[in-house]
């Protein structure tokens, strides 16, 4: 029986909290003697660090201590690889993960050389600059082709080369498929760094209390769970002695994933060493260096198709920067590989990467974690291939869409959760009709055609796109009625403004009919719940949520079982009725959660044996395969031809995550990503010179979007469930930005048809789309395509 | 980033010479200079004080090391600048011709900039650079004129 709270939006439970300014973010904590830490950073890109002066430092009032490498003895290690490489036939993994502070080699702008530790944050700062850093600028290595060429200057000389993975991925025979071509195209496609930009920066405040043995670590990290594992084997804790507390997190967006940075290492150690608390909170200055980052790669792509605009093969090869260290693994490229094949039938399909070490900032997921490489450069071979065919980009993706009948459907390559890619569900069609009827198939062309006529360009983009979301391995959850009558819910995730404390609770009150507001949920609090993975891959609503259901389940069958009992019926007699159990046939004879609560757990009498005291559950949900969320979205862009300047008129997103637990919260996320691809497509952009100095290294110059900037989503829900897990839910916190740049491009061409103007590289500004601009002919001088005309 | 450009003096190439080698000369034309010394063979090291942009004025130490010495025709500049804020380094070279207004000096310096300063610093760079090159070539003509008037009285004694 549904009682509405899943599929409903009420009132946020976390909203009071937020809006009366009593969460607790971790510049909040307050703490009696704390002392502060500045970080002395490379300026260098490339450098043999000769050594380190303190002296100055040291002896400036206030310092308490300056650590360096030399000082942290064995505490001084490489990082854990946080995610090895699947077992992909033939691959070659280089593993180099980043140093609590450089010892002989600094490899990127903003890397960690030393630690001051003060009094106060002013002091630290003051003293880090009293530091004389003494380096040797060495080559720096920036471009990625001239990266692996046999002369070039290598970051890790332990390893002899910059190649930081080689992988070959295919199914099906590409070279069979272009003999069978009638057309086959091939471009170079780029794609550029960003910035994850949440709003919080990072920080971390720790506690080692002497007397209890215990250290707590208030972190902004997405996953509180494995930073406390990790942190207890490198101090030589107890898990049980390292409590990690993620409290509320200004937005967290892939950077803030299990990554035992250095600060995240180091301020723990400088804690117990000195007996004192100690904070570091990150400026934004530091963010842009020492965060991780996103995301250039260079494709070369090929379509092979038939006459009618069938998808026969594609081949793609591809360099991916992996930064100055690869502690992520392979999650991006290969998350780049798989989701390039996107919604689409592909019979044949090579694909083959490189990844590539770069005296820049680490690269690790950003909010799309590699997916918008892949869709952009499946959507840009679409589009150039419908031109080619005469085919309308909608046509092209219509007839391309896998069947609504052949789901599940496996890939016979292997995704980021070491199984072959599979497509739980899927029905893509309607969708793309949904969003031609929003943006009006039919009035969308006769106002392009009236604004034409006033001497303004309007274009409009479609592209479609998959998302496998909701991996394992495994989330968990405890649910507890108090005898307050209320329901306590504790999970291992770390939340980032998912709206984690009201989805679980809608979904756990639905189980247990009882109010969404009476149901307490707390996540990222290892004291709370230990075990489970954390917030990536757009999984929480589906791991976690699963993982509330499943205890509230078994909470439900106590509370009926015992209820039964004490009203002298039996369980199926029963019925669950807002907080009370109560007999079917006569709701009269009715017992409250609360009551039942202190029932179950006595103070004098037996527990009856077989069965625990409380009314308490614990339950872990790990799917086998991860859920597979769709969209298309569609956008209208006026543009100015001679300014460059593009204007988002609509955004048009039509989505399927499967069951919606709170359709406003979906919906926030959906936009909040559009915000995000939206400054990934024309306005975000790190900027590298050759030396590998971040060029764009404040918000004066590396632009983000604003509000004006990003118009209200207008969006259409599909529902098809996803049936590897009981609500059939699918994840949704990364499905707006990952076509963004796709979209774009094929808008802003659309609006200037008169133009020879292929778009192969995001993102785009104003400044570059000028010069594209001007470099574009015109479209009647565009080259026919060889393989057709000689057919 | 490339500093580059001309400027003529009113003197004689060799006075010009002598006078771009003697550190108190260049101590005073270099602008934000603190301390300029002559520590070594053609090595000039000292302090300076510049800000770019919104990055605030800081102190920088500085190596200048002189080579590849044709008297009095041309010379290069290595570069070393470093601070809090971030680094400069790179080379100069610097030809002196000799033309009918006295002499003509040619500079060319290729300067790589990192740290903080290029990071927040970027689109005001340029402009600084620029601006600081005709503040420093600007004191070093009227140090000239100083010295060639001192000279032209010292003559007349």
């Amino acid at each position: 029986m549904s009682r509405g709270h899943v599929g409903s939006s009420p009132p946020r439970n976390e909203d009071h909290r937020l809006l009366t300014g009593n969460a607790l973010f971790v510049d909040d904590v307050h703490l009696e003697g704390m002392l502060h830490v500045a970080f002395v950073r490379s300026d260098y890109a490339h450098a043999q660090l000769l050594s380190v002066d303190t002296s100055a430092a040291l002896a400036r009032p206030g310092v308490v201590a300056v650590i360096t490498a030399d000082m942290l003895g064995d505490y001084w290690q490489p990082g854990p690889l946080l995610v090895p490489p699947p077992p992909i036939d033939g691959l070659v993994f280089n593993q180099a993960s980043q140093v609590p502070l450089a010892k002989d080699r600094l490899r990127h702008v903003g890397e960690a050389i030393a630690m001051v530790i003060a009094e106060s944050r002013y002091i630290a700062e003051d003293a880090a600059a009293d530091v004389i850093v003494d380096a040797e600028p060495l080559d720096p290595v920036v471009d990625l082709e001239a990266a692996l060429l046999p002369d070039a200057p290598v970051l890790h000389p332990q390893l002899g080369t910059n190649l930081a993975a080689h992988v070959v991925q295919k199914h099906g025979d590409y070279e069979d498929a272009v003999l069978g071509a009638d057309l086959v195209i091939n471009r170079r496609f780029h794609y550029d760094r960003g910035a994850a930009a949440a709003m919080e920066n990072r920080a971390v405040v720790a506690r080692w209390d002497t007397r209890a043995e215990e250290l707590t670590v208030w972190d902004t990290t997405q996953a509180p769970i494995p930073i406390r594992n990790g942190l207890a084997r490198m101090l030589g804790l107890l898990e049980s002695q390292v409590r990690v507390v993620a409290p509320y997190v200004g937005g967290g967006f892939g950077p803030k994933i299990m990554m035992f940075y250095p600060e995240e290492v180091l301020v723990p150690w400088a804690a117990m060493r000195l007996g004192r608390p100690v904070k570091w909170a990150e400026d934004r200055q530091e963010n842009f260096f020492a965060t991780t980052q996103e995301r250039s790669q260079i494709h070369d792509a090929e379509m092979a198709l038939s006459r009618d605009g069938k998808i026969l093969g594609i081949r793609d090869f591809f360099w991916h920067d992996t930064g100055a260290y690869d502690p992520y693994g392979l999650t991006v490229p290969i998350n780049s590989q798989c989701t390039l094949l996107g919604p689409y039938d592909v019979p044949a399909y090579h694909s083959e990467f490189r990844a590539v070490f770069t005296n820049r900032t680490t690269v690790t997921p950003v909010r799309g974690a590699g997916r918008q490489h892949g869709v952009f450069v499946m959507e840009r071979l679409l589009d150039i291939a419908a031109r080619e065919l005469g085919l309308a980009p909608d046509e092209i993706r219509r007839r391309n869409y896998l069947r609504s009948d052949v789901f599940p459907h496996t890939f016979q390559i292997l995704f980021q959760d070491f199984a072959p890619l599979y497509y739980d569900s899927g029905n893509y069609a309607p969708a793309l009709e949904a969003a031609l009827d929003i943006v009006g198939r039919e009035t969308f062309p006769a106002l392009q055609e009236q604004m034409r006529a006033e001497g303004r360009y309007f274009g409009m983009g479609i592209v479609s796109y998959v998302e496998g979301t909701g991996i394992g391995p495994y989330e968990g959850a405890r649910v507890t009625i108090e005898p307050s009558g209320r329901v306590r819910v504790a999970t291992g995730l770390g939340t980032q403004g998912q709206g984690h404390y009201t989805a679980f609770a809608q979904i756990v009150a639905e189980v247990l009919d009882v109010n969404v507001g009476d149901v307490n949920v707390v996540t990222g609090d290892t004291r709370e719940f230990g075990w489970g993975t954390g917030t990536f891959a757009s999984r929480g609503a589906v791991v976690a949520g699963s993982a509330c259901h499943e205890a509230a389940t078994i909470v439900r069958r106590k509370v009926m079982e015992h209820g039964a009992r004490i009203l002298g019926a039996t369980p199926d007699e029963v019925e669950l009725h807002h907080g009370t159990v109560r007999v079917a046939a006569d709701p009269s004879r009715a017992i409250g959660f609360g009551q039942l609560a202190g029932h179950a757990n006595p103070l004098r009498g037996a527990v009856i044996p077989g069965t625990e005291p409380g009314l308490e559950a614990t339950a872990y949900f790990g799917p086998d395969h991860g859920s597979t969320a769709s969209g298309v979205h569609a956008m209208v862009v006026e543009v100015d031809p001679e300014t460059a300047m593009v204007r988002i008129d609509r955004y048009i997103v039509v989505h399927d995550c499967g069951k919606l637990i709170n359709p406003v919260i979906v919906a926030g996320q959906v936009q909040g990503g559009v915000a995000h691809g939206i400054g990934n497509a024309f306005y975000e952009q790190l900027v590298y010179d050759e030396g590998g100095q971040l060029q764009n290294a404040s918000f004066a110059d590396y632009l983000l979007p604003t509000a004006l900037d990003v118009p209200r989503v207008e969006m259409a829900h599909r529902e098809t469930a996803a049936p590897l897990n009981p609500l059939g839910l699918k994840g949704v916190g990364e499905a707006g930005c990952i076509p963004t740049g796709a979209v774009f491009a094929q808008a802003v061409e659309n609006a200037l048809p008169h133009l020879a103007l292929e778009i192969q590289e995001i993102p785009l500004s104003p400044s570059r789309l000028f010069e594209l601009l001007r470099d574009a002919g015109p479209a009647s001088a565009r080259p026919a395509d060889p393989a057709l005309a000689a057919d | 980033m490339i500093v580059d450009g001309e400027h003529t003096f009113p003197g004689p190439r060799p006075a010009l010479w002598t006078l771009l080698q003697d550190p108190e000369v260049l101590a005073k034309a270099m602008p934000g200079a603190r301390r300029l010394a002559l520590t070594g063979d053609g090595v000039y090291t000292g302090v300076i004080r510049i800000g770019v942009g919104p990055v605030t004025a800081a102190e920088w130490s500085l190596t200048v090391r002189l080579a590849d010495l044709v008297e009095p025709a041309s010379y290069t500049m290595h570069v070393d600048s470093k601070g809090a804020l971030g680094f400069t380094r790179g080379t100069a070279t610097v030809n002196l011709d000799e033309v009918d207004e006295g002499t003509r000096m040619r500079y060319h310096a290729d300067l790589s900039v990192g740290g903080k300063v290029a990071g927040v610093g970027q689109r005001l760079l340029d402009q600084v650079a620029k601006m600081l090159t005709k503040q420093g070539l600007d004191a070093l003509n009227k140090e000239v004129e100083a010295r060639l008037a001192a000279d032209a009285a010292g003559g007349a004694e």
